[in-house]
């Protein structure tokens, strides 16, 4: 088992030391995910004005979900570009050849970079915003640990998604129009623009049938202590659902896929 | 004369090559401007759903914010017709591009102006700040009389300025130090991520910020608060609401001092 996956943690040290090169734009990163926080901050503190409650739902709640929210976007990395940027350069076919599975790398790699942001990302903005515009505490040890399995499964589920739509780059040659209007989607519908408690009901199916839900919001509930055990196995269920589905459906792709890869250039 | 005609052959000439290669692959190219239209959407989309719920952020409905933010979106989409050298001139300096513009017998700031164009960008950007001003500018209690329509396009003229002198400073930067991306993340883009709400609910740094340091407030918050006086205003000088075009001006002129006088530095990143 361990030398089995050796290769892929070797995989996962080489992003991880790779992100530690750029101190500045890192540096950078860190203001840009702050400033976010503060911003929106901003906006609901002037939407609440004197009310302390809005449908049940406290400003301390909504900073809370803007910090978890905006923070873990910024650890989750994914690189979209990955397996599109290697057709695009005929890497890919070198690539094949290793006796290493693409998938496992390519989700070892995005892991290494967000080992490297939770130490030196998310943590320290978790801390400056708790700090300066504050974040309620989690509802309990358990619904603390039970946060960090479904934010796991979140990013599951938010690679799984990038990881479907890459497959499409043994089609398209284009992939930049596509993955912008998913990141839309996700902007959008994950919660981290606008609490999904302040959606608009006739939303509400929508929001169902898709999985971009399940990537923020669903950790956010279960660290304010919102649902419960009951409904924190039903929603945990309904992540692994969506990363099953959408990974085999990326599977049959990339199966299909290889079959008729052409390489441009030598 | 003859040197006149010459000039608008020239840009004859760059707008054709450039429809040419941005237009080449007609599917690409309207996937690429949708996907443009619906990233800068985003922004309008969570303020739309925001307000059903919240009906009023700081006295603004929903139709006033959306005229404000057309106001930031009609101007990029103009601004990115001429500036696109500009926003990628740290590319054009780092692959020595510029190199050859120092060559070609023409003003530099002019080539780097009329040689490329980011057609996508002012598809997507322009569409939806018409979009959003069709939709608001009926239904937010303006009467369009003669001064305000010549006020309106004043206004846009002085926004496309103000944010050309922030392409052209950070583009100036270039000639000093090779990599700017960051400081243009921070300082534009970012800037421009909130420059869509009412400057007035911000906490005191970032109002400094917009009004006074990248003026973005003049871009669309001051001329939308001439057009609908709010009751925020009370917080500003009245003078603020003229300034626009003045700013435009001034602004764009020093940034283009700055410019001449920095070209004398310029040294080549290649050999």
């Amino acid at each position: 088992m361990k030398r089995m996956l050796a290769p892929y943690l070797a995989f996962a040290k080489k992003s991880f030391l790779n992100k530690s090169a750029y101190r500045f734009d890192h540096f950078m990163g860190i203001l840009n995910t702050l400033l976010k926080i503060f911003i929106f901050w901003c906006i609901y503190r002037t939407l609440y004005g004197a009310r302390t409650e809005v449908d049940g739902i406290t400003m301390a709640m909504v900073t809370t979900n803007f910090v978890l929210s905006i923070g873990l976007d910024a650890l989750f990395s994914v690189n979209d570009y990955y397996l599109p940027d290697r057709i695009g350069n005929g890497s890919i076919a070198t690539e094949l050849l290793l006796p290493v599975s693409f998938q496992g790398r390519m989700l070892f790699e995005n892991l290494g970079n967000t080992l490297f942001k939770l130490f030196f990302h998310f943590l320290p903005a978790v801390v400056v915003s708790a700090l300066t515009v504050g974040i309620l505490p989690p509802a309990g040890a358990g619904s603390f640990m039970m946060f960090v399995v479904s934010a796991l499964f979140g990013y599951g589920v938010l690679w799984s998604v990038s990881y479907l739509l890459q497959m499409f780059s043994f089609w398209l040659i284009n992939m930049w129009s596509l993955i912008t209007i998913k990141n839309v989607f996700i902007n959008v519908l994950s919660g981290s623009m606008i609490p999904l408690w302040f959606m608009p009901d006739w939303m509400a199916p929508v929001l169902k049938v898709l999985p971009f839900s399940s990537i923020y919001f669903t950790p956010v509930q279960i660290y304010l202590g919102q649902l419960t055990s009951q409904e924190i196995l039903g929603k945990c269920l309904i992540q692994l659902g969506w990363i099953a589905v959408l990974y085999l459906c990326g599977n049959f792709l990339w199966e299909k896929g290889k079959k008729k890869l052409v390489v441009q250039g030598g | 004369m003859e040197n006149c005609m010459d000039v608008m052959h020239l840009i004859g000439v760059y707008t054709k090559t450039i429809m040419k290669s941005w237009f080449q692959y007609k599917v690409d190219a309207v996937l690429r401007s949708l996907a443009v239209f619906l990233r800068e959407s985003t922004g309008i989309i969570v303020v739309y759903f925001t307000l059903l719920k919240f009906d009023t952020l700081n006295g603004w409905n929903v139709y006033e914010m959306l005229f404000l933010f057309s106001l930031l979106f009609v101007t990029y989409g103009i601004l990115i017709l001429f500036f696109t050298g500009l926003r990628d001139f740290g590319h054009t300096v780092r692959s020595g591009g510029f190199d050859r513009f120092i060559l070609r017998p023409r003003g530099l700031l002019f080539q780097i102006i009329f040689v490329n164009a980011d057609w996508f960008a002012a598809i997507g950007h322009g569409g939806l700040g018409i979009t959003l001003f069709l939709v608001s500018a009926a239904k937010v209690g303006i009467v369009w009389s003669f001064d305000k329509v010549v006020y309106y396009l004043l206004a846009i003229f002085g926004g496309v300025l103000i944010q050309g002198a922030v392409f052209l400073f950070l583009a100036t930067l270039n000639i000093y130090l090779l990599e700017t991306g960051s400081l243009k993340e921070l300082f534009y883009w970012n800037a421009r991520k909130f420059a869509g709400y009412p400057v007035s609910i911000f906490h005191r740094a970032i109002q400094i910020g917009m009004i006074y340091i990248v003026p973005f407030a003049f871009v669309n918050y001051f001329p939308a608060q001439f057009l609908l006086r709010k009751e925020d205003m009370a917080a500003y000088p009245e003078l603020f609401l003229y300034l626009t075009p003045v700013l435009g001006i001034v602004l764009y002129l020093l940034a283009y001092l700055f410019w001449r006088y920095s070209l004398k530095f310029y040294k080549s990143s290649g050999n």
